[in-house]
């Protein structure tokens, strides 16, 4: 890994996920930071990275290094943390029944790829399918049920939708940008991730077991 | 170039962004005039704009209160300068103060302005030496406005219509 990977590419993409993943679309546009289970399921996501090898932790952080060298890793672990827990965050749905699925069926995918995923490529496609499934159901499923109906029969629709699910399934209204920068997110993450050093390849001896 | 300026720069400037979006979370600013304003501040470098400010404090001399409000919002449009925030607050209360009742939006906004003077002030202490009010610092303004939005027995009095407005 080159050095302006590690110290400049690495953290800005991280920071970057972490300063758009904090956005919140209500009445006013706010930075929230991550939920305490956005952390837990952060951790959990870190630790399939690190178990994959598509985050080699000593590549960052080994006495080896120079002391700078460790410093700018720690940054890049520290960023890619942050990262994580505000994406998971930003894809959370906010309120009644839909959060709570939502954060169980995340608990259950990234519990389910920290135990049988050993491959780096696989980790990071099923993490490409989790987060991008968690985006279609946050910010186009849901964003389409509570947006505002544009007709009567739109809104008499959507006020019987409401009421038959006791307003647990609707959610504040998403403006269309929501969407667009959750999408930024997440592509900008994997990219991230996916520019992580790579585990070195097995050395072959050229020998045969007989 | 050399790796270790690569990895100084890197580090400089990641942590450089790394506190501007602890400071974007922590201040949730709402304009990019705020944004900047507010960068400009932590540097020394935010002036207000003295034309808009004195235009506002004419206006709200001769009572002519949103049109202050708009002058001094011109001033400071990053809402970082204690004193502007300070003449805000004290047109909103000035505009909610009723013999009868006071107008409770007007005074919740004020309050909320008093906060921000109180905030932007240095160790929260903030002095005005304006002869035309009453009220001098921001903590008399805030206890004022505080008291304009309780409610309780003494409203009933039949006295506080001859209370003066401040």
């Amino acid at each position: 890994m080159t050095p302006i990977r590690e110290a400049v590419i690495l953290p800005a993409i991280f920071l970057t996920v972490a300063l758009v993943g904090g956005a919140d679309f209500g009445q006013r546009v706010s930075l929230v930071p991550a939920s305490l289970f956005a952390l837990v399921l952060a951790v959990m996501l870190v630790a399939a990275l690190v178990r994959c090898g598509a985050l080699q932790t000593a590549r960052f952080l080994h006495g080896s290094r120079t002391p700078l060298a460790n410093i700018n890793g720690f940054v890049v672990l520290t960023s890619l943390f942050a990262a994580s827990a505000q994406l998971l965050w930003m894809l959370t749905p906010r309120s009644g029944l839909p959060m709570f699925f939502v954060d169980v069926l995340l608990f259950v995918l990234l519990l389910n790829t920290l135990v049988a995923t050993t491959d780096r490529v696989r980790l990071l496609r099923s993490l490409a399918i989790t987060l991008g499934s968690a985006l279609v159901l946050k910010f186009v499923v849901l964003a389409g049920l509570s947006a505002p109906g544009t007709s009567r029969t739109a809104r008499v629709m959507m006020a019987l939708f409401d009421a038959a699910t006791f307003g647990s399934i609707a959610q504040s209204p998403q403006p269309a940008a929501g969407g667009y920068l959750a999408f930024l997110a997440v592509a900008t993450y994997l990219v991230g991730i996916s520019l992580l050093p790579r585990p070195p390849e097995p050395i072959h001896t050229g020998m045969i077991r007989r | 170039m050399r790796e270790p300026i690569v990895r100084s720069a890197g580090l400089v400037g990641a942590l450089a962004y790394a506190a501007a979006i602890g400071w974007l979370y922590v201040t949730q600013p709402q304009t990019a005039a705020q944004v900047t304003g507010g960068f400009a501040s932590i540097v020394g470098a935010y002036r207000i704009d003295q034309q808009a400010f004195d235009d506002g404090l004419r206006f709200f001399r001769q009572d002519q209160f949103v049109e202050a409000r708009a002058a001094f919002a011109r001033a400071d449009p990053a809402e970082r300068d204690a004193r502007t925030q300070f003449y805000i607050a004290y047109a909103y209360y000035r505009q909610g103060w009723g013999r009868v009742y006071n107008d409770d939006a007007l005074f919740a906004k004020g309050l909320a302005t008093v906060d921000r003077a109180i905030a932007a002030a240095p160790d929260g202490r903030l002095l005005v030496d304006d002869t035309n009010l009453l009220m001098h610092s921001a903590d008399e303004l805030r206890a004022e406005l505080q008291r304009g939005l309780t409610k309780d027995a003494s409203d009933l009095n039949p006295m506080r219509v001859f209370r003066p407005r401040k």
